[in-house]
């Protein structure tokens, strides 16, 4: 899921080059970027002959976008969960037919029925993951147990942060005690002036690839995505996870069929391969989320399941809702903030 | 006065576009209309309208985009835009005249190598050349190692993720833009025409400003026209190198297309901002001073 720029560029290429064939024979996947092994798509096309495109985005509001647009056709998409929810609410989705689905009976039932798609009629669980803390503990010696510890003058210049308006919203409702689906104005209002202070200590914004800034030692603290933390743990055990005292969201990642899709019968072959045990497992090797699946992960490594940003001990419960009109807002207001810095 | 483009001759008066002339311009109509008049008219259509709750355009008629367009705050940050595009325009064409000119002035064999030089960039990606850019500005990447062996810092300059590091990156990215136009006019340049203003007593700087700039002129204005315009658009570099830390004009419209989904918002944006860019243009194209003065 770390969105990256390079990726689509190839991505582009790719989609250009494989416009020529007949119908029929491919699936036209819509995901994040770096989210999907190459070597899973391979896979699938080795085995049934069916030729993925993949095209990414790097975030769920782009998704949404390029999907509303209507100008592609996109047959798996993979959108977070409360994209999912404002796509089904939408009649954006088509509901799955899951005969052709066996292998979600893998997927561990806490992941399921969850308030986005709560009949688990549209979606099937990818990936899941939270946002929380990466502290480089050798240049930050105090204890950060939360975003207040975080944000302090001191570390100004030294903390990245996802170039993301609805997580920075969250980080400043949870400090309030505010839920983070209470997206109401008069809340919105009272995050604004938290978060106005804390922007101005933040030295990069980048959701694609916040590790980035870490592992080369700009800056020492970021609030990032729980797979980039992971991939920092694996590179170096120095860089600490720590989901915030304060309150800290989980999201899901999840595979549907929008309703215009064209090759809906190699759609749903596509998720269920995906759902294998074996196939799974390749997913995490190469992008260390929490993977919701409980056949690949038992036969996933110690080391892989004792990677703290992957598994955490107790795993948040809040995940966001549709965020509807009030994400127009959002984006005013944090527009607003970077603009006043 | 000199168009940028190069005009139709007028000296037949009254000679008007045969069949021919129009079955050869076309394909080139054709193209504009397909990618320019169209998507400008899509563009101008939706800045009037409004979104729904998840994104989508309702055709109801409303001028509010533009309204929030003259908002303080994003008249600030188009004011940023022009600035960081002016200084970025402005190094441009300080480096780019120089190597331009001296680039006309060789003779043919080392010209095209040196052309070939200028256009090599071209051949790698732009986005993985700016990344290359993020390892020689890092903390402990390539520039800050070489200032410190050299003896010229004692400890480590934080060059990424400031404006300079923006400046740099569009810098780097658009003197070629700057170099090719000149140097197609400086190669024009009849050198007699330098000497004989020498002959004539004016001094080297005379000779530059009186003679030299304003033969050149076409090859800078194009120059100053194709750097300013896609620096002020420009959201990628502020990214990547700059930390996204202020918002940029281009970093405003592309959030209202793919983050706050508000397509009319961001279309009315598009709209001033192209409007802004047909000004500006007309007064590069005005007739400058010392061609006014010139007798007919």
């Amino acid at each position: 899921m770390a969105r990256s720029w390079r990726i689509a560029a190839a991505v582009l290429l790719a989609s250009v080059a494989g416009g020529a064939s007949a119908a029929g024979d491919e699936v036209n996947l819509f995901a994040w970027s770096e989210y999907v092994p190459q070597g899973v798509l391979d896979g699938f096309t080795a085995e049934t002959g069916v030729r993925v495109n993949y095209e990414t985005f790097s975030s769920g509001e782009e998704m949404m976008a390029k999907l509303l647009s209507g100008g592609s056709s996109y047959d798996v998409v993979q959108p977070p969960d409360y994209i999912a929810e404002a796509l089904i609410q939408a009649g954006l989705l088509q509901e799955l037919d899951f005969r052709r689905i066996p292998h979600l009976g893998n997927i561990l039932p806490e992941f399921l029925h969850l308030p986005d798609d709560p009949m688990q009629k549209f979606t099937v669980p990818y990936m899941t993951g939270t946002v929380g803390i990466v502290v480089n503990t050798e240049a930050v010696r105090e204890p950060i147990r939360g975003y207040r510890d975080l944000f302090q003058p001191r570390h100004k210049g030294r903390i990245v942060v996802l170039n993301d308006n609805r997580e920075m919203i969250t980080w400043a409702l949870y400090t309030l005690g505010i839920p983070p689906n209470d997206l109401t104005a008069e809340n919105i209002a009272r995050a604004k002036p938290i978060l106005a202070d804390w922007l101005k200590l933040v030295r990069v914004f980048d959701s694609d690839s916040p590790k980035t800034s870490l592992l080369n030692g700009d800056v020492d603290l970021g609030i990032v995505w729980s797979g980039e933390a992971a991939i920092l743990y694996r590179e170096n055990p120095k860089f600490r996870y720590v989901l915030p005292a304060e309150g800290a969201h989980r999201f899901v990642d999840v595979l549907a069929i929008p309703a215009r899709a064209e090759h809906v019968a190699a759609a749903h072959r596509f998720i269920d391969y995906v759902l294998r045990p074996e196939v799974s497992k390749k997913i995490s090797d190469a992008f260390p989320y929490t993977n919701p699946n409980g056949a690949a992960r038992r036969l996933l490594s110690a080391e892989q399941l004792a990677n703290p940003a992957s598994y955490p001990a107790s795993s948040p419960r809040d995940t966001f809702r549709s965020a509807g009109k009030a994400s127009e807002l959002i984006d005013e207001v944090v527009t607003d903030l970077k603009n006043g810095r | 006065m000199q168009p940028l483009l190069p005009s139709t001759p007028t000296s037949g008066g009254s000679r008007r576009p045969t069949v021919r002339a129009w079955v050869l311009l076309a394909p080139m109509l054709a193209w504009l209309l397909f990618f320019a008049v169209l998507p400008l008219g899509i563009l101008a259509a939706y800045s009037f309208c409004q979104r729904d709750d998840i994104g989508r355009i309702v055709f109801s008629f409303s001028a509010a985009n533009y309204a929030r367009v003259l908002d303080p705050g994003y008249l600030r940050i188009l004011g940023r835009s022009l600035a960081y595009a002016g200084a970025t325009t402005a190094i441009c064409l300080v480096m780019g005249y120089p190597a331009a000119f001296f680039i006309a002035r060789r003779d043919a064999r080392l010209r095209g190598r040196l052309l070939l030089l200028v256009m090599i960039p071209f051949w790698t990606s732009f986005l993985i050349r700016t990344y290359a850019w993020v390892q020689i500005l890092k903390g402990h990447g390539l520039l800050n190692a070489f200032l410190e062996s050299a003896r010229l810092i004692s400890s480590p300059v934080e060059w990424l993720y400031t404006p300079t590091a923006v400046i740099i990156g569009l810098v780097y990215s658009f003197l070629p833009f700057m170099i090719l136009p000149i140097y197609a006019s400086a190669e024009k340049l009849d050198r007699d025409l330098l000497e004989a203003a020498a002959d004539l007593g004016a001094g080297p700087l005379r000779v530059f400003s009186r003679v030299a700039i304003p033969l050149t002129w076409p090859g800078i204005a194009a120059g100053i026209v194709l750097v300013f315009v896609p620096a002020t658009g420009m959201f990628a570099v502020t990214d990547l190198l700059g930390g996204a830390q202020v918002p940029l004009i281009g970093n405003v419209i592309q959030n209202q297309f793919l983050q706050a989904r508000n397509w009319p918002f961001g279309a009315a944006l598009g709209v001033v901002f192209t409007v802004l860019f047909a000004l500006s243009y007309a007064l590069v194209q005005r007739t400058p001073r010392w061609e006014r003065s010139a007798p007919p």
